[in-house]
């Protein structure tokens, strides 16, 4: 113990630090060199140096196909979750049942964390062309979902992305509804506001930031999703998810360029939402002080 | 009054049922002899469970797939938590750089992290890069976030100085310290995040898939592709994917859950 005292005070900070060694070089070996790698490696032709070839290269039609594919289904699944989600977030916080709130806040949880594989083929089991669903419909109301709808088609990966795409805008907003003081509602009331009134101009500009900031997550979280897309609607649908795998795979003709492009605006895509979702978070929680 | 309650019960009435008609249904389908003409099953088999199981392919994916889940699990623990630990008793200057790392995942998608990887490290040969340890080390990238928060929240709530002095006050080594005065006042975190990464990697397809793919078949893997060609065993092993996840998260809701009754128990600090 003595000794130690003694040491030089760099020394003694470079064991201090030297104690987060093993995390550092996991991130930077992980995370840090990879994006690195990719990213240089989509902003360099072979031989040329910097060059923006790649990225000319990637403006084939079938690839600029993809993003746009991407962003309306990241789009349209981020807005139906922020909308559903709020709605059953807010039917969970004003119920009175204690044991119906925690049940389905567990449940909320629960299904955030799912997805993938099983997940599409449970939408495939209950809305497949055969699916339970299907045949319910068809036999107890006369509603023949089929040839109008498919589930392998992209409203199918649409309702399964809501899957996961609710509960987590359900729990992501949760906090921010319980925060709404019920003082500043009876305050509205009293001051001659309808409950509309009270919602359109008191909570909703208080739970503006939340609800951009669930719907920056969201659509990031669908951006990025591979294996639901990938077990539902296999190549028949092109995302840049998919398209970038294919890639990997070697499914189509090696150009490791393109992918690295493709990559890189994912990334740069996905950075803008997390990005901006912590900035909206932080201005949300400016009002649960 | 009357309306907000029936718009209350017609909302949880449709998001329990989109959350557990498809869960519910996989189920019964992996038990019915056939269910695609009539709308119940034309009867109760067990034919497809038992022919799933008695596949050797299936324990062998299984136990790929728990080593993989279950390797990334200790990994990420055994860095994760000495790594808060001495950043939140010793350094939190480096807070903002921990944090950085373990939330920069959440804006990397899986295929990408594997190009990526594949990219940077191909060159070091087939061995390293497609090994299901680099499988695990990539898994516990993904499931970093995931760790790291409920074990951070967990030191946050603690008044780590004071106990990390008393206890070398009395004698007590780092190592003492850290796993009998510090890790069992931190364990509800721990275990929380240490099964979160669990039921995270154990459904992983996406890294799977693009980095080892049939070299080290997967659960979930497997499932994906019995579900091209025999929907009734898929279907069987997609419920045995549902009852790891749910065991695990019940598990995780009960380890919150006895954590803040413990704090309450203590009363008001």
């Amino acid at each position: 113990m003595s000794e130690r005292r003694h040491a030089p005070a760099w020394l003694n900070k470079l064991s201090v630090w030297g104690a987060l060694l093993p995390f550092f070089a996991f991130g930077i070996i992980m995370e840090v060199i990879p994006i690195i790698t990719i990213v240089s490696a989509s902003l360099t032709d072979p031989g040329h140096g910097l060059s923006l070839v790649n990225y000319q290269r990637s403006m084939a039609p079938l690839i600029l196909q993809s993003f746009a594919n991407s962003l309306r289904l990241s789009a349209v699944t981020a807005l139906l979750g922020v909308v559903l989600g709020t709605l059953v977030s807010l039917a969970i916080v004003s119920s009175r049942n204690k044991l119906l709130r925690e049940a389905a806040t567990a449940l909320a949880d629960v299904a955030t964390n799912f997805g993938g594989a099983p997940l599409a083929f449970a939408f495939i089991i209950t809305l497949g062309s055969t699916g339970v669903l299907t045949l319910t419909l068809k036999e107890f109301f006369g509603i023949s979902l089929y040839p109008a709808f498919r589930v392998y088609s992209v409203s199918g990966l649409v309702l399964a992305y809501l899957y996961f795409q609710m509960p987590l805008m359900a729990l992501l907003i949760q906090p921010s509804l319980l925060g709404l003081k019920a003082e500043w509602r009876e305050a509205a009331l009293n001051l001659g506001a309808s409950t509309f009134g009270y919602w359109r101009h008191v909570a909703l500009p208080i739970l503006t930031p939340a609800l951009l900031g669930g719907f920056l997550l969201l659509f990031a979280n669908s951006f990025g999703a591979y294996a639901t897309a990938w077990t539902l609607t296999g190549p028949d649908i092109n995302l840049v998810t998919i398209q970038i795998a294919a890639l990997i795979r070697g499914e189509v003709q090696l150009e490791p360029g393109i992918a690295d492009a493709m990559a890189t605006a994912s990334l740069g895509i996905m950075a803008l939402c997390v990005a901006g979702y912590q900035w909206a978070s932080s201005r949300a929680a400016r009002w649960r002080l | 009054m009357k309306r907000a309650s029936l718009g209350r019960f017609m909302v949880l009435g449709f998001f329990l049922t989109y959350m557990l008609l498809p869960l519910l249904a996989t189920v019964a389908f992996s038990f019915s002899v056939r269910w695609d003409r009539t709308i119940l099953p034309e009867g109760l088999t067990l034919d497809w469970w038992q022919a799933v199981v008695e596949r050797r392919a299936f324990l062998l994916t299984l136990r790929n797939s728990l080593f993989i889940s279950v390797g990334a699990m200790f990994f990420s623990v055994l860095l994760v938590t000495p790594t808060a630990y001495w950043a939140h008793l010793r350094v939190p200057q480096a807070k903002p750089l921990i944090e950085l790392l373990t939330v920069l995942p959440f804006g990397i998608p899986g295929v990408v992290l594997a190009l990526a990887l594949l990219r940077s490290y191909a060159r070091l040969g087939a061995a390293i890069v497609y090994s299901p340890w680099m499988l695990i080390a990539a898994c516990m990238v993904l499931a970093l976030p995931f760790m790291y928060r409920p074990v951070a929240n967990a030191l946050a709530a603690l008044n780590v100085r004071a106990l990390t002095e008393a206890a070398q006050m009395l004698g007590a080594s780092w190592v003492t310290t850290l796993t009998r005065v510090i890790a069992p006042n931190i364990l509800s975190g721990v275990l929380g995040g240490a099964l979160l990464v669990f039921s995270t990697v154990f459904v992983e397809f996406t890294l799977a898939n693009l980095l080892v793919g049939a070299r080290f078949k997967t659960f979930p893997i497997y499932i994906v592709e019995f579900t091209r060609f025999d929907a009734r065993q898929a279907s069987a092993l997609a419920a045995i994917s549902f009852v790891v996840a749910w065991l695990t998260s019940l598990a995780i809701i009960w380890v919150a859950g006895s954590a803040s009754r413990g704090r309450e128990s203590l009363g008001p600090r």
